[in-house]
């Protein structure tokens, strides 16, 4: 398990987020059709993040306004997500459903493409655990 | 040498609400009959670990049923089903599950059920209590809406996928991951009947003003809800348990809303609790 280090640039969790992505057996036994852009906005810092056939191939960190295009967004306070990445996060921390119907994360933008990647978004996301908090 | 679980399954015709049903169930064990309810858009499976757990068989006839249009149990072979949108109501519901009991011929049962099976045994406690020796509501509440979406059968993604990875955060943590992919795979095997039953979990299902017409003394009844359970929260069943008489509500910690199938090790501590306390208070004469 990699440890999270609180001296880590954004850049670094986003380095670190996609291979763990690339190397995950089960997005990459399932990902093939897995393609989507979202932006990952954990307050303190914002991540957008392209997935290509199941595969991670860019990764903007805190893009301009303007910079990139993304098709839906997961949005929540800096505490949700470091309660979301911990190894074992505590009640309602614990995925994106939870934290959203019970805290203050947000599913914003066309929620069909989330649920159409459901399977391998849930999976990505579920790397935090072990990759840590992007904030 | 062979491996041949004690598990065995049957079907059985019920027929209630002027539709019929053939119904399997798996069951084991002797005694008196400890009936189970999946949950929305699964199947018996869900309780494999009870089924074959030789202490609690010992004691009871544990039966494990598919709700029809789920598992092995076919919708209805009398009419035209497929015409009509599938919404499960409170009242087809309970005349089904006293329908079933009646089928079996069963004599004191205690019913357990959980999610929308635990709403549902809430609806026992208040329409029938006279037929059920115990009630068991897992992760039920008074009302839990916000579950009836759209999304379960949107066209344009992946049915099974979607109700799968939809229910995926309703799991703790902590539970064994092999058992809660397996919870994951049955998902992905229910899609159609999951809306439907939806309509009763988060629609139908409401008994905020009723509370205080169900009465513990008369059908012992007993709540509990995992600590993970983002829908139906551990603060809603207590608030529940609560406002029914005489009512015991036990938390469950580091599971989630599928207790019986993502960890049965740790749910079946709790079960046994729940059923100490049915079995002590049908000793304990209800005061006059």
């Amino acid at each position: 398990m990699t440890a999270p280090t609180l001296t880590r640039t954004a850049q670094q969790w986003a380095d670190a987020f996609a291979k763990a992505s690339n190397e995950d057996p089960e997005i990459q036994a399932h990902g093939k059709d897995f393609t989507c852009s979202y932006l990952l906005d954990a307050t303190d810092h914002a991540f957008v993040i392209r997935v290509e056939s199941g595969r991670v191939v860019q990764v903007a960190v805190d893009p301009g306004p303007l910079d990139v295009r993304y098709q839906f967004a997961i949005r929540a306070s800096a505490e949700t997500w470091r309660n979301f990445s911990k190894p074992e996060p505590p009640p309602m921390f614990h995925g994106i459903w939870a934290a959203s119907f019970q805290r203050d994360m947000r599913l914003e933008g066309d929620l069909l493409v989330l649920m159409q990647n459901l399977r391998c978004i849930t999976r990505q996301l579920e790397l935090l655990r072990t990759v840590g908090s992007p904030v | 040498m062979s491996r041949i679980s004690p598990v065995t399954g049957h079907y059985v015709t019920v027929e209630v609400d002027g539709l019929e049903y053939k119904v399997f169930y798996l069951e084991n064990g002797t005694g008196q009959p400890l009936v189970c309810q999946h949950t929305a858009g699964c199947h018996n499976h869900q309780w494999r670990g009870l089924l074959e757990d030789e202490q609690i068989a010992s004691d009871y006839r544990i039966i494990a049923y598919d709700l029809p249009r789920h598992g092995k149990s076919d919708p209805p072979e009398n009419t035209e089903w497929w015409k009509e949108e599938y919404k499960l109501t409170a009242e087809h519901y309970t005349n089904f599950i006293i329908a079933f009991c009646d089928a079996l011929d069963l004599k004191d049962p205690i019913f357990m059920g959980c999610s929308f099976g635990g709403n549902v045994a809430l609806q026992l406690a208040l329409r029938r209590p006279d037929r059920f020796a115990g009630i068991i509501a897992v992760e039920g509440a008074d009302y839990s809406p916000g579950f009836y979406l759209d999304w379960w059968q949107h066209p344009h993604a992946n049915a099974a996928q979607v109700c799968a990875s939809g229910v995926w955060d309703l799991m703790a943590p902590q539970s064994p991951e092999a058992d809660r992919r397996k919870t994951w795979f049955y998902y992905t095997q229910g899609s159609e009947a999951f809306k439907g039953d939806l309509y009763f979990y988060s629609v139908d299902h409401d008994l905020r003003d009723r509370l205080g017409e169900i009465d513990g003394d008369r059908c012992p009844l007993v709540m509990m809800t995992g600590e993970y359970d983002y829908l139906t929260t551990p603060e809603d069943s207590a608030r529940t348990a609560k406002a029914i008489k005489n009512c015991t509500f036990l938390k469950m910690e580091k599971i989630g809303h599928f207790p019986m199938s993502e960890n049965y090790p740790v749910f079946r501590l709790y079960l046994l609790e729940a059923l100490r306390i049915l079995k002590q208070r049908r000793k304990t004469p209800v005061p006059a």
